[in-house]
């Protein structure tokens, strides 16, 4: 209502909008203290806010502007995927207004699997904090858990950021508010795993990054003067027997662009071999980076708009469309259709109103998809057969003949060997011991006081007990959990 | 495809099956044909009939037995991925419905399901393929078979396509 009252005074419609910005985060105040969504710790978007907003600011539209009604129809954000599976959808271009990766990884996969097979879309958007990995990666190998938010123990650590697992293959990401996500889904006959990189280097080159160019992996890379280009886009892909998605990540303007590799080296990686997919590392840069001496400053607004320029080249789009889609604002979930495509912006009351998506959401966040999806692995502080490397000297604190070895499939501990004697036939009796107690059970389910508890409580008639406390914090360690209490 | 068309299918190949005995896929099982003295000549030549492709690009093969079928990508999936490195298996006597994946390979960068093409229940896994992915690559109709299904209804995979078919299916789609 108050939205209304304003409107109805105020012409500018660039005062509008900060007057409205005001409203929304009064609003947002109010609601904050009775969040309805506050179940997982989330920075909600503006979107979201607006939403209560939602009836009075549309009418105040249609009121101001009733010139655009002629050519294309603006539609409520709840129309969203009934409009993005209408079949004559053929162009659809989105942005989104939340930094959620879990409902941006959601929304996008339910256009992936719900858009007609011969439609093109592009969905832009900007996490928050987060690592992505691949579908089939191992977390304790590919990511530094302890870096990131403690999901595996609600309570304990929630600041920081999101340990995500996508669908798609490829290798661990970190992503943050400097990094714009792109996502093409298109017709897989006439998809090519290059096309749509291709198509982010023109958009790239016409805002003046002339130096970027899509490399054999598929991804984009900028030259910097170095002997080594430095990585600024990474793809990814998932396939559907009509469908293509590309999604990639791009590098604009993180202010993390130092510390992101910290959040990706794994404090387990000598000790882990994995099946699945290992990431490459790469140098990375900042596309922003090279603008530091150019007259115009760089901007994020302007990458957005020329993605959507080269976008709709490509794919031929309604010029409408094209309109709609360059000026759908972040701030305001608003949808607009034409006869063959869709444009506007989307987020978390789409995300959780539609209950497709929901359930993207909700499998995404699960534990079972983000841990027990991990293909098969060990963890060894020894050579073994599978991994024969030379391993790190083990801490003093130790007992020297301390051993280390789990086998784990979907996650789950099926095999393992821990002890802590150089007598063959003894050690092999403690590790029988603990592996009676560790079998089956999944390793992200098991906090440093568990191992604790195990060790002591299987070991601690031969070994001293200062000792286990030592290898319980060592393990969790290593696992990515917080020993230092 | 329609859901009525998935729904009417199998009964009508059903009907089909049992009035032509010449298009039946259960016709070719031996145990199934036994009682029945016109039937025991299809048991002996069954391997050409038995193989059948989804339009999604698998394949699947009945065994003599009549009741279980081995599951793989087909030659056109397998090169249009690229080199494989990670096939996803699924659970031994994971129920699957025609369609349902029952499996995952991924292949520079691409994650793709594996869908089945009849419903029935995982009995076997190829193994080899955790280790070796890329095997996939090399004998993907042969030896890189991802999985083996107890089918449900053997009948059901009269409504897949045939050899010639699926060719031209390929043929269309590489266009």
């Amino acid at each position: 209502m108050y939205g209304v009252c304003i409107v109805s005074v105020v012409r500018s419609t660039e005062y509008l909008k900060l007057l409205l910005l005001r409203i929304i985060s009064w609003v947002s105040i109010l609601q904050d203290r009775s969040s309805p969504v506050s179940m997982r710790p989330l920075r909600r978007g503006a979107c979201l806010r607006l939403s209560s907003l939602q009836t009075p600011t549309w009418s105040a539209r249609a009121a101001l502007r009733p010139v655009f009604v002629r050519y294309n129809s603006s539609f409520s954000s709840d129309q969203f995927a009934q409009l993005a599976s209408r079949e004559s959808s053929r162009h659809q271009i989105y942005q989104s207004c939340s930094t959620d990766p879990y409902v941006n990884l959601s929304i996008e996969h339910f256009l992936l699997e719900n858009a007609p097979p011969d439609s093109s879309i592009l969905f832009l958007y900007i996490n928050q904090p987060c690592v992505v990995i691949g579908r089939n990666q191992n977390p304790w190998h590919e990511t530094n858990l302890l870096a990131l938010q403690n999901d595996r123990e609600p309570g304990k650590n929630d600041q920081g950021a999101l340990f995500v697992r996508r669908r798609s293959g490829g290798g661990a990401v970190y992503h943050d508010e400097g990094n714009l996500n792109y996502s093409v889904i298109s017709p897989r006959t006439t998809f090519t795993r290059d096309k749509h990189a291709e198509m982010v280097v023109r958009a790239l080159h016409r805002v003046g990054a002339t130096n970027t160019k899509v490399n054999d992996r598929h991804d984009i890379v900028m030259s910097t003067g170095q002997p080594q280009p430095r990585k600024i886009s990474g793809s990814a892909f998932k396939l559907t027997r009509h469908r293509a998605l590309h999604h990639g990540t791009c590098l604009l303007d993180t202010p993390n662009i130092n510390r992101l590799g910290s959040f990706l080296r794994s404090p387990a990686r000598d000790y882990i071999k994995a099946k699945g997919v290992e990431s490459v590392r790469s140098p990375v840069a900042n596309v922003s980076s090279v603008f530091v001496d150019a007259m115009m400053p760089f901007s994020t607004e302007r990458v957005m708009a020329s993605i959507i320029e080269e976008f709709a080249q490509m794919y031929q789009v309604d010029a409408d469309a094209v309109r709609r889609a360059q000026r759908a604002h972040v701030l305001e979930p608003e949808l607009y259709a034409g006869d063959t495509w869709v444009a506007g912006a989307v987020g978390e009351p789409q995300g959780y109103g539609e209950p497709e998506i929901r359930k993207g959401i909700d499998e995404l966040t699960s534990l079972e998809w983000k841990y027990t999806q991990t293909p098969r692995f060990t963890f060894s502080t020894y050579p073994i057969e599978d991994d024969p490397r030379e391993r790190p000297p083990l801490p003093s604190s130790l007992p020297p003949a301390t051993r280390v070895f789990l086998r784990l499939k979907h996650g789950a501990i099926i095999e393992s060997h821990i002890s802590a004697s150089s007598d063959a036939a003894v050690a092999s009796e403690q590790a029988a011991h603990v592996h009676e107690a560790l079998n089956g059970r999944k390793l992200h389910e098991i906090t440093p006081a568990q191992w604790r508890e195990v060790l002591l409580d299987r070991l601690g008639a031969d070994v001293e007990g200062q000792s286990l406390e030592e290898l319980a914090k060592f393990i969790g360690g290593k696992l990515g959990w917080d020993t230092s209490s | 495809m329609s859901a009525i068309a998935r729904s009417v299918r199998p009964f009508a190949s059903r009907v089909l099956s049992q009035k032509l005995p010449l298009s039946g896929v259960g016709r070719v099982s031996p145990a199934a044909g036994f009682p029945r003295g016109s039937a025991r000549s299809f048991s002996q030549s069954p391997f050409l009939a038995l193989k059948k492709y989804a339009e999604s690009h698998e394949w699947i093969e009945l065994a003599a037995d009549g009741k279980t079928a081995k599951v793989g990508i087909t030659e056109y999936a397998a090169k249009s991925l690229g080199d494989v490195v990670f096939v996803e298996l699924p659970e031994i006597d994971a129920e699957v419905n025609a369609h349902d994946p029952v499996g995952a390979v991924e292949s520079v960068k691409s994650a793709s399901d594996v869908h089945s093409p009849a419903a029935g229940r995982v009995t076997k896994v190829n193994t080899v393929l955790e280790d070796n992915a890329k095997f996939i690559n090399e004998s993907p109709e042969g030896e890189a078979w991802i999985a083996e299904i107890e089918v449900s209804d053997p009948a059901e995979l009269d409504s897949l396509l045939d050899a010639a078919a699926y060719k031209e299916l390929v043929d269309e789609e590489s266009n």
